[in-house]
């Protein structure tokens, strides 16, 4: 395989024009994620200091293995909701190294509303659970959770993918025979209670730890028995009564170091087999991304030089290298493993959408997992496309997409409108992980032209009424929609509702990347087979 | 003096070695480099060392402790008859130096290795053979007992000369003890020393005698063979103790000049030919600053530290011992008696020196004995033994040789540096500190350096470097750790703390 | 930083990790590349950060002993569970209840009573097997509930601790 030679000026006004924004915009995101992770009111945290409880950050860092990555999932998660109040949507997502052992860890964050549950919290969890499910992976629960979000129980309980979905997930992981184990550092109240309730393994805190499906006021109420936290859902109780729970610990720290050793019993799955060699470090920096991605999210761009950023020694076969090129396809390692890589170069056209469903078969056949690099305005419109079939080729992209067996990932690197996001494997088409850049946007159309639309509507409504506008009438109704479109469009916006499994700096793409092929192979690849293509 | 003599005319060809460790494996040594069969007795808590293991034969003997059975005469001599042992040597300690068992060796027609069973009475009787080496006009420590005239122990105190101390006769441990540097104040520190004595011990009764401001220690090896033939094989400086005992010997003595050494030496050949000394013995003397030293005891076998002089003059003692014990005549005068360089032992005990010298013990599972030109290591342990709380704490001895004592003190350090014993604490550590110490390399120290240095005993604080590698080493051989480091992947091994 | 090692009266947490290619020690708030080569002879290779070291390393149970720059060192590694069972001082079982029905055969404490660990509580029989309860923990007895050749069911508390602190 050779390398990309890259064509990148990093001396030009304009790469270091872009470094700078993109870096910024980098420097936001680390802001803004250090603030979900660790801004709190000092009240919460001497409520937590004087319960001798720990933060859920110090309980991460307890129970990771030293000295070995954790990728955190969907850390921006309910950040542009409820006001902001619910940092993280108060929890803590990601997978991490236990007892060596790849694993997906749920944390509540009780420093946040006492770890309710929002209806944020519980997609982020459902999704967690989700990974887990797909990639086959352990979990470990901290569970330290006030309850539901009372207020908001209709947006968060009864909807198959509300609250009851996390059950059911794990029910499901436990059918597949994945272990979860739960340590209990704080109440776990009704539904909460199925969190252990439903695990392998369970340790719990002594004094700080609690399991009951009521807590005593309600108990209180339903039935006029007075009991205390202890007796009703206590450690000892649980360990040597009821048996809800197994392992008592005397402190979190030792809770925890009993969850690591009882990881340490968990077999370790036998890992689908693809191509592998030993990784090797890009040749070019990683950090040149930031000049590369332009400041105008219409500008184009070289996806190559993104990818020779990405891949083992910025070494790339390119597939097709004549043919449809606005989409490039081609093969590369990634920290060792082979993989296929499909990145947008420009709209997609009856050609490169063809070139991209062949070439998931291709790596279908070949047990190579799919990276999509997204920055796609859409598949090419027009009299002459369609008469050549753009939306039947298209929708064999998408066909090819949806059954891929091999597993795949998308990088949200800029652009994402339109039909494009689904040939692409957006969101709904399960990448295995999927992750944005701090400037990407993904919408059914560029701003401008949504706008525009949804302004022109109702200005030949006015019109009808007879009304005539000026031009900062029309301004009026248009830049309020335009602002509004832009919001939900940003990045910011879509992580937030958790259209993605988290914002990543562009520099740390290659390591998610890396963690994440790892975790999906625990699942085994199913031979290649797919629905009718439309010829 | 070296030479492999022939044995073939000698009345015993088994030797047994009543005793254990290093020393019963030095005297093995000699013993079989002559031909002769070497025997030792052992407890079972010794059957893995080596002197068993070395010995051409070996006989369990048994006792309600360890160290009992090596004190038990009488079934060490039925051992002896019992494997046609036709002499025996007593090593040090133990039975060395008993008067009983000596009889009994010989009564029971075996050869015993060692003086006459006079000989042994007379120097094992500290009072008695004070005042016999005083009448036969060797220099004793000037004294005065109360007891002998209570109505002119004043006088005969003031004799005595200052400075001097008063003791409690019934006394211990240092109590009720006065110096006196002013004679004038004599009369008035007896009158307290009495009434102190009568307070701690019930017993006013005094004795006084020459102090010795912070004394060496210097000893004599000589040499007789009971025909009349006596020589001495030069010094030995012992001043270096640690709880009244040695830990590091060497010859020659960086105190003496050569017309002191002279004097001292012939002073110990002449206590020895003035008893007609038979075996290697040893004369002590406390040796003041002054250049002046009084007899303090003659030991009347094989001393611990006899390997440094051995290494300067090329003498084999236990073979010179096994000669004499034989019958044999010495056959070289004084003058043949040449040293050259400078000789150094460490004593290596298993102890903490940071804690009083406590013993220490424990598993011996790693020993790699110090090598190299000039290196000498006498020890009874092997690796896979044990050091146990039933016998002396002491080891093994370094004994290292150089041109002269610069140069034995750097093989030292070298040497200790080198010695790894692992499974029980040593105090090699504190040896090394001992002799890097300033007055050491000055070769000025007496009895009480270690008492008035008590840093050099001290644990010094661990370099921060110095604690990493420790728990580095550590962590990398403990099992629960390197497992748990083992088993993360590859790829995530490599990313290391990566947070996104 | 859960794993300790005892050296001398002190003990110093820390955790191994693997990098690319060899370990990690991390300590305190320093993260260190090390590694540790054995040759057939016990003699090693250690590295730490740039610098390398001959060490001898012996282990025997959780004693590690090092010959290190000329001197022999011991530490002794104390697991995380022990040490954080040890630490919370209660993770054994405060009250301590009948694991099976039974009669008290003898009762050696009474409440008030300093215990330390392993020391013996009170005997029990039950099923015609004499069973000795002991302390899980040091600590002062709160409650004795029996006597001698009283009965009690299964789960009855036989005695409780006084809690920590």
């Amino acid at each position: 395989m050779k390398r990309i030679e890259s064509k990148l000026n990093t001396a030009s006004a304009d790469f270091q024009a872009n470094a700078e924004h993109n870096r910024r915009l980098a420097e936001a995101f680390k802001e803004k994620q250090d603030k979900v992770r660790h801004a709190r009111p000092q009240r919460d945290i001497d409520r937590l200091r004087q319960q001798k409880k720990l933060l859920v950050r110090e309980r991460l860092e307890l129970l990771l293995d030293p000295g070995t990555p954790f990728m955190e999932l969907s850390s921006l998660a309910a950040n542009e909701a409820y006001d902001g109040e619910v940092p993280g949507a108060a929890c803590v997502t990601g997978i991490g190294i236990v007892s060596g052992r790849e694993v997906v860890i749920n944390a509540g964050d009780a420093s946040v509303k006492g770890g309710a549950w929002y209806p944020l919290t519980v997609k982020k969890t459902v999704r967690a659970l989700d990974i887990a499910i797909e990639n086959r992976l352990p979990v470990v629960h901290l569970c330290d959770s006030a309850g539901g979000f009372l207020p908001l129980q209709a947006d968060l309980f009864a909807d198959k993918y509300m609250a009851g979905r996390i059950f059911r997930n794990q029910c499901m992981l436990s059918k597949m025979g994945v272990q979860q184990v739960s340590v209990v550092l704080g109440h776990c109240t009704a539904g909460g209670a199925y969190v252990p309730g439903l695990s392998d393994y369970n340790v719990i805190v002594r004094g700080t730890g609690a399991i009951f499906l009521a807590g005593p006021p309600l108990v209180k109420a339903a039935t006029g028995e007075d009991v205390s936290v202890d007796e009703l859902g206590g450690c000892d109780m649980h360990t040597s009564v009821s048996g809800t729970a197994d392992y008592p610990a005397g402190s979190e720290e030792e809770a925890i170091a009993i969850a690591r050793d009882i990881v340490a019993q968990f077999k370790r799955p036998q890992k689908s087999l693809i191509e592998w060699q030993a990784p090797e470090a890009p040749y070019y920096d990683g950090r040149e991304l930031y000049g590369i991605l332009p400041r105008d999210i219409k500008a184009q761009f070289d996806m190559k030089e993104v990818i020779a950023r990405l891949v083992d020694g910025s070494r790339f076969h390119e597939y097709q290298p004549n043919y449809g090129k606005t989409l490039i396809c081609g093969y590369a390692h990634l920290w060792g493993y082979k993989i296929g890589i499909l990145a947008n170069n420009g709209v997609l056209f009856n050609d490169s959408a063809l070139k991209g469903a062949h070439f998931i078969e291709l790596c279908n056949q070949g047990r190579v997992p799919i990276l999509f690099l997204q920055n796609i305005t859409g598949f090419m419109v027009g009299k002459e496309y369609e008469r050549r079939g753009i939306t039947k080729d298209g929708a064999k992209m998408i066909m090819a997409v949806s059954n891929c067996e091999v597993p795949k990932f998308t990088v949200m690197c800029h652009g994402s409108f339109g039909a494009g996001n689904y040939g692409m494997s957006g969101r709904a088409f399960d990448s295995r992980f999927l992750f944005s850049w701090p400037q990407s946007q993904t919408s059914v159309m560029g701003a401008e032209q949504a706008a525009n639309t949804l302004a022109d509507v109702k200005i030949r409504q006015l019109a009808k009424q007879g009304k005539q506008l000026s031009q900062a009438d029309i301004d009026a109704i248009r830049d309020p929609v335009l602002g509004e479109f832009k919001r939900k469009q940003s990045a910011w916006y879509t992580t937030s509702e958790i259209w993605d499994d988290g914002m990543l700096d562009p520099v740390d793409t290659r390591n998610a990347l890396g963690i994440s092929i790892s975790a999906a192979l625990n699942t085994p690849i199913g031979d290649p087979r797919y629905g009718v293509f439309r010829m | 003096m070296s030479a492999v003599p022939d044995t073939s005319q000698w009345p015993f060809k088994a030797v047994l070695v009543a005793n254990r460790g290093e020393i019963a494996v030095r005297v093995l040594r000699t013993v079989q480099k002559l031909g002769l069969k070497g025997i030792v007795v052992y407890h079972a808590a010794d059957r893995g060392t080596l002197a068993v293991k070395m010995a051409d034969q070996a006989i369990e003997i048994t006792g309600p402790t360890p160290v009992a059975s090596y004190l038990d005469g009488a079934q060490i001599i039925a051992a002896a008859l019992a494997s046609g042992a036709g002499a025996i040597h007593p090593g040090y300690g133990f039975l060395s130096e008993n008067k009983g068992f000596c009889q009994a060796v010989e009564a029971a027609g075996i050869r015993f290795i060692g003086p006459t069973p006079e000989q042994i009475d007379l120097m094992g009787d500290k009072v008695r053979a004070r005042n016999f080496v005083e009448k036969a006009g060797f220099p004793v420590a000037p004294s005065a007992i109360e007891d002998d005239d209570p109505a002119t122990f004043v006088e005969r105190s003031r004799k005595v000369g200052a400075p001097l101390l008063i003791k409690p006769s019934a006394g211990g441990g240092g109590k009720g003890m006065r110096i006196v540097r002013d004679l004038s104040l004599l009369e008035q520190e007896i009158v307290r020393g009495r009434s102190e004595g009568a307070r701690y011990f019930g017993d006013g009764r005094l004795y006084c005698e020459r102090y010795i401001e912070n004394p060496r220690h210097i000893e004599v090896q000589v040499l007789g063979d009971g025909h009349g033939n006596v020589v001495h094989v030069f010094e030995r400086e012992c001043s270096v103790q640690r709880r009244f005992q040695k830990i590091v010997e060497e010859t020659p003595s960086p105190a003496l000049t050569p017309e002191l050494r002279e004097k001292i030496c012939e002073t110990a050949a002449g206590i020895a030919r003035s008893i007609g000394y038979r075996n290697a013995g040893t004369v002590e003397f406390i040796f003041g600053q002054q250049g002046e030293f009084y007899f303090l005891e003659m030991n009347t076998r094989l001393q611990v530290e006899h390997p440094v002089t051995e290494q300067i003059t090329g003498i084999d003692l236990v073979l010179q011992q096994l000669r004499v014990a034989a019958g044999e005549q010495l056959g070289f005068e004084q003058t043949d008696v040449k040293a050259q360089g400078h000789a150094i032992e460490f004593r290596i005990y298993a102890e903490d020196a940071a804690r009083g010298y406590t013993p220490t013990t424990g598993p011996v599972l790693v020993l790699h004995p110090p090598q190299g030109e000039g290196v000498r290591w006498d020890s009874g342990i092997l690796q896979g033994g044990e050091v146990t709380s039933a016998f002396d704490p002491m080891i093994a001895k370094l004994i290292v040789t150089g041109h002269d004592r610069a140069d034995a003190i750097a093989k030292g350090d070298a040497a200790l540096r080198d010695t790894v014993l692992l499974g029980c604490k040593t105090n090699t550590a504190f040896l090394r500190r001992l002799i890097a110490h300033p007055a050491f390399v000055a070769g000025d120290v007496h009895t009480g350096f270690l008492d008035a240095n008590p840093q050099i005993a001290a644990e010094p604080e661990l370099a921060a470097e110095t604690l990493q590698a420790l728990l580095a080493a550590a962590a990398l051989s403990t099992r629960p750790m390197r497992d748990v480091a083992d088993a993360v992947p590859d790829m995530h091994a490599a990313m290391g703390g990566w947070r996104n | 930083m859960q794993h300790a090692f005892k050296l001398g009266e002190a003990e110093h947490n820390n955790a191994l990790s693997r990098s690319a290619n060899a370990y990690r020690l991390h300590f305190g708030e320093q993260v260190i590349d090390v590694d540790l080569k054995t040759g057939a002879d016990g003699r090693a290779w250690l590295t730490v950060g740039e610098r390398h070291h001959e060490v001898v390393i012996a282990t025997r149970g959780d004693d590690v002993f090092v010959h290190f720059d000329g001197e022999a060192y011991q530490l002794r590694y104390r697991h995380p569970l022990d040490r954080l069972a040890a630490a919370a001082g209660g993770s054994a079982e405060d009250h301590i209840r009948a694991p099976m029905p039974g009669s008290i055969v003898s009762v050696s404490v009474k409440p008030g009573d300093a215990v330390t660990k392993g020391q013996t509580l009170l005997v029990m029989e039950s099923m015609k097997m004499e069973t000795t309860i002991t302390a899980p923990r040091d600590g002062v007895v709160a409650v004795v509930t029996y006597e001698k050749a009283q009965t009690f069911d299964r789960d009855a508390l036989l005695l409780s601790l006084e809690p920590n602190q």
